[in-house]
């Protein structure tokens, strides 16, 4: 899998309610991978997604070192609207954080 | 300084009651700056069960995470893992899609029995959200997968078998 350059976000309303879909640009170094001189590459993830929908709060992603490379996932939103604003906040071991936004669709 | 404050207006009890109720103000203050989110970076670091990911057994880490390790696997927990289910090539990115018919969910937990540190994910879900959930998870070797559900109080599993041709926790 490519490195994607920036985080992303679809969201599409549906008849079932507004599928979103996160796509965020991380490398999600576990701590135990080598480099190319042998040497360990520190570990690097992300701890912590929040999702808000419209400023609250819809749901929280945990991740461990076990949460693969660029990491993906999608999930459910109950009812929603056209033009809802969708924002994903991250922060990792150490401390970088990112931001992503986009409107329902 | 609120000690010093106390014995000099010790004698007056209309002072005193006004400094309880100052007290009282103040402590109430603080926690809504806390819950506001403007300590937030602060707090989602803080947040993250360290305990719970950095447990090295299956058992630790539910026993962490959700105070129990003894967990009833239910059919209602639909889990998939892999492409094509319970087989991947590459380890250091396995699919994985968790569907329930249950109502009320709360967490969805995702640990893989045989990794260095078996919690792999641990998604909290609030009444605005729904299943299906979708990622992508490293796995190091074949290995049990479980999906947690704990919904309206009550934990709900399923275990899947995957093997893995490429390992991917290195």
């Amino acid at each position: 899998m490519g490195s994607v350059s920036k985080d992303r976000i679809r969201a599409k309303l549906k008849a079932e309610g507004t599928t979103v879909k996160v796509l965020l640009a991380h490398p999600m170094h576990t701590g135990r991978a080598k480099n190319e001189a042998e040497e360990l590459i520190p570990a690097e993830f992300i701890q912590d997604i929040r999702c808000l929908r419209n400023g609250q709060e819809v749901l929280t992603v945990k991740c461990g070192t076990a949460t693969a490379k660029n990491p993906y996932f999608s999930f459910g939103l109950i009812g929603g609207e056209i033009g809802d604003s969708i924002e994903i906040t991250w922060v990792d071991n150490l401390g970088n954080k990112g931001m992503a936004e986009a409107t329902v669709k | 300084m609120r000690c010093l404050n106390w014995k000099v207006l010790a004698n007056s009890i209309d002072h005193n009651r006004r400094l309880i109720l100052k007290g009282a103000v103040s402590s109430t203050t603080l926690a809504l700056v806390v819950s506001s989110g403007l300590l937030a970076p602060k707090r989602l670091l803080a947040h993250w069960p360290k305990d719970a990911f950095n447990a090295q057994t299956l058992e630790d880490a539910l026993q962490v995470l959700l105070g129990e390790t003894e967990i009833k696997s239910n059919d209602k927990v639909k889990f998939k893992v892999g492409s094509p289910p319970t087989y991947a090539v590459n380890g250091a990115s396995v699919p994985i899609e968790i569907q329930s018919s249950l109502t009320g969910i709360e967490q969805v937990s995702v640990l893989v029995e045989n990794n260095p540190f078996p919690l792999a994910m641990n998604f909290e879900l609030t009444s605005e959200t729904q299943l299906p959930l979708k990622s992508f998870i490293k796995i190091a070797e074949d290995s049990n997968v479980y999906a947690v559900i704990r919904a309206q109080g009550k934990l709900y599993s399923t275990v899947r078998f995957v093997e893995v041709d490429i390992g991917g926790c290195g």
